[in-house]
């Protein structure tokens, strides 16, 4: 009997239980209601990449030394070095560079290995086209600069959150000219040089 | 409120007067009543699917349709039309009778349902003496075609699906039913109008909800599972099974499956204020107000307002429960098969009949309060 009543008991509180957890969830559920969307509007509204961002390579022909890195590094050896050997001078030429961007997974190790720094990524992503051939970029639409993001008059540009003000998380409504969270390389050292004393200055700067 | 307004009294009187006979001018009556109550209920489907979207898209930080009509209001329209024009497939080897009445019966019991709900004290289609019954008979018929629907599919997930469909309705319909007992064993009558009358005697503190907190909660839980809502639509969970019986189903007929989820959700919403939260009544009885006002309870313009104001709570009440519905499908994970039968089995089912005979115990204890 007793055994029973325990068991009804310890029921009677896991039922207790779940139904607090379930009132915590729907309270939770209830709070997301008066949370400002995250929606980024695209067409209208587009956010802005950050630095290291992965977008289209670009290419400078006149660095390039056809030594074919990128095409090893490469992981599907696609970069097409179309270069000949110039008998008279001894030297490579270069007549021709492509990449396929409708194969290209944008991994950036061609750009890291490049020995002449011709290879570099931009922050374009918009690379769509109606025809998949169109998306074979030779030298000269590699070398093209990029079209930035807020130089669109009709797109309003928001900054990504790691580009936000400290203690905001929605990009819509800051004006741009607030500086982001975190300090620049020579506030850092500022910092560094007053917090320190002035041996443990003289140890790093003798170390550099 | 028995003298006043009587619509169909003055469009009898009309039609005698022009010569036609009372048992003709009565049948003429009776489509009114069908036909706005059909035009409500289509009308609440479009809201419901609307809020659904916009709600869901809040919870989700989101913004949901925005385009489709000033805030995507016409977006149910929309959806409605697309599913209007789409081819109609019938699987090879699929048994085309049954593939096309399974939706049939699924959707024509919640529609039938529709003829005991009330809005006022005279404003339902038809006071019949065993409506609550009616509609927990009515809809022991939707498992019949789900089970039609997951087999003439010709494909073995969709009879999974159609199978666990019909098992979880069936075994959410007992504790459904005896929850209802409680309520109608404190009324004392079957019909929805006399349950809603027993609650208004003093506003909201008479209210079901007060008298019977656990059979609230256990009707609630059997409502949702009936509907298919989340936690418990494992038949059409886009993630198990495909879409379970759903899967075949294209164009008109998956829009009756739709249509009958939302239909169904509007109504189990509705019934729930209809047996706990007081049906059409204002928290402060209308006649109080009326007494506190001087004001005879029974010229028209007064009629009206009342008639106004019980319709709008009624509609309040419903929707602030789909509103917890939606809530719900957001907050909690999906239950498993095995975890559901459980749940409608060996937790809600002791518990509905506990409650069952803490019911009939106090009613024997205490007549005055629970129902003499």
């Amino acid at each position: 009997m007793k055994d029973f009543l325990q068991k009804v008991n310890s029921y009677i509180k896991e039922a207790f239980g779940a139904s607090k957890y379930l009132f915590d969830g729907i309270t939770v559920t209830f709070d997301h209601l008066r949370r400002r969307p995250v929606t980024v509007q695209y067409p209208y509204e587009k956010l802005i990449p950050s630095e290291r961002y992965r977008g289209r390579i670009h290419y400078e022909f006149d660095k390039c030394i056809a030594c074919e890195v990128c095409v090893r590094v490469c992981p599907i050896n696609l970069p097409v070095v179309d270069w000949v050997m110039n008998k008279e001078t001894k030297k490579k030429e270069l007549r021709n560079y492509s990449i396929d961007f409708g194969a290209c997974i944008f991994c950036g190790n061609c750009v890291e290995y490049c020995p002449t720094n011709c290879l570099s990524m931009t922050e374009e992503y918009e690379l769509a086209t109606f025809d998949r051939h169109n998306l074979n970029y030779d030298n000269v639409a590699l070398g093209r600069l990029p079209t930035n993001v807020t130089s669109d008059p009709t797109v309003k540009s928001l900054k990504e959150l790691t580009y936000l003000p400290k203690g905001v998380m929605d990009p819509h409504d800051i004006p741009s000219s607030e500086p982001r969270v975190g300090k620049l390389p020579e506030e850092v050292f500022d910092w560094m040089v007053s917090s320190n004393s002035k041996e443990e200055v003289s140890i790093s700067n003798s170390n550099n | 409120m028995n003298s006043g307004l009587d619509l169909e009294y003055s469009f009898n009187e009309t039609l005698k007067a022009l010569g036609v006979s009372s048992e003709i001018a009565h049948i003429i009556w009776l489509p009114f009543p069908m036909l706005i109550v059909l035009v409500a209920a289509v009308v609440g489907v479009l809201v419901t699917v609307w809020l659904e979207r916009k709600i869901s898209a809040a919870a989700q930080q989101r913004i949901g349709p925005e385009y489709a009509g000033a805030l995507g209001v016409l977006q149910p329209i929309a959806d409605g039309l697309k599913l209007l024009v789409k081819e109609d497939v019938i699987p090879e080897k699929a048994d085309s009778i049954l593939f096309t009445a399974g939706p049939i019966l699924v959707l024509i019991p919640v529609i039938l349902s529709w003829l005991i709900v009330p809005f006022g004290q005279n404003l339902l289609i038809s006071n019949v003496g065993i409506g609550i019954f009616l509609w927990i008979a009515l809809s022991s018929i939707q498992p019949i075609g789900l089970l039609m629907s997951g087999y003439a599919s010709n494909n073995k997930y969709s009879l999974l699906g159609g199978l666990r469909a019909a098992a979880q309705s069936i075994s959410y319909e007992i504790p459904l039913a005896l929850s209802v007992l409680a309520v109608v064993m404190m009324t004392n009558s079957l019909s929805t109008v006399d349950i809603v009358n027993q609650q208004n005697s003093a506003g909201i503190l008479s209210w079901n909800i007060w008298r019977q907190p656990i059979g609230f909660i256990v009707f609630w839980i059997c409502a949702l599972a009936e509907c298919e809502r989340l936690p418990f639509d494992l038949p059409e969970a886009e993630e198990e099974l495909v879409a379970g019986y759903q899967t075949e189903y294209a164009g008109m007929k998956f829009a009756l499956f739709y249509l009958g989820s939302y239909i169904n959700l509007i109504l189990s919403a509705l019934l729930v204020s209809v047996l706990y939260l007081g049906g059409w009544g204002f928290p402060i009885p209308v006649e109080t107000i009326s007494n506190i006002l001087n004001i005879p309870a029974n010229t028209s313009f007064i009629q009206v307002i009342t008639a106004t104001l019980g319709i709008v709570m009624t509609i309040l009440k419903a929707y602030l429960l789909v509103f917890i519905a939606i809530l719900l499908r957001w907050t909690t994970p999906r239950v498993r098969i095995d975890q559901l039968l459980d749940l409608g089995w060996k937790f809600l089912l002791p518990i509905s009949l506990a409650n069952l005979l803490l019911t009939a115990g106090l009613k024997l204890a205490l007549p005055q309060f629970f129902g003499g």
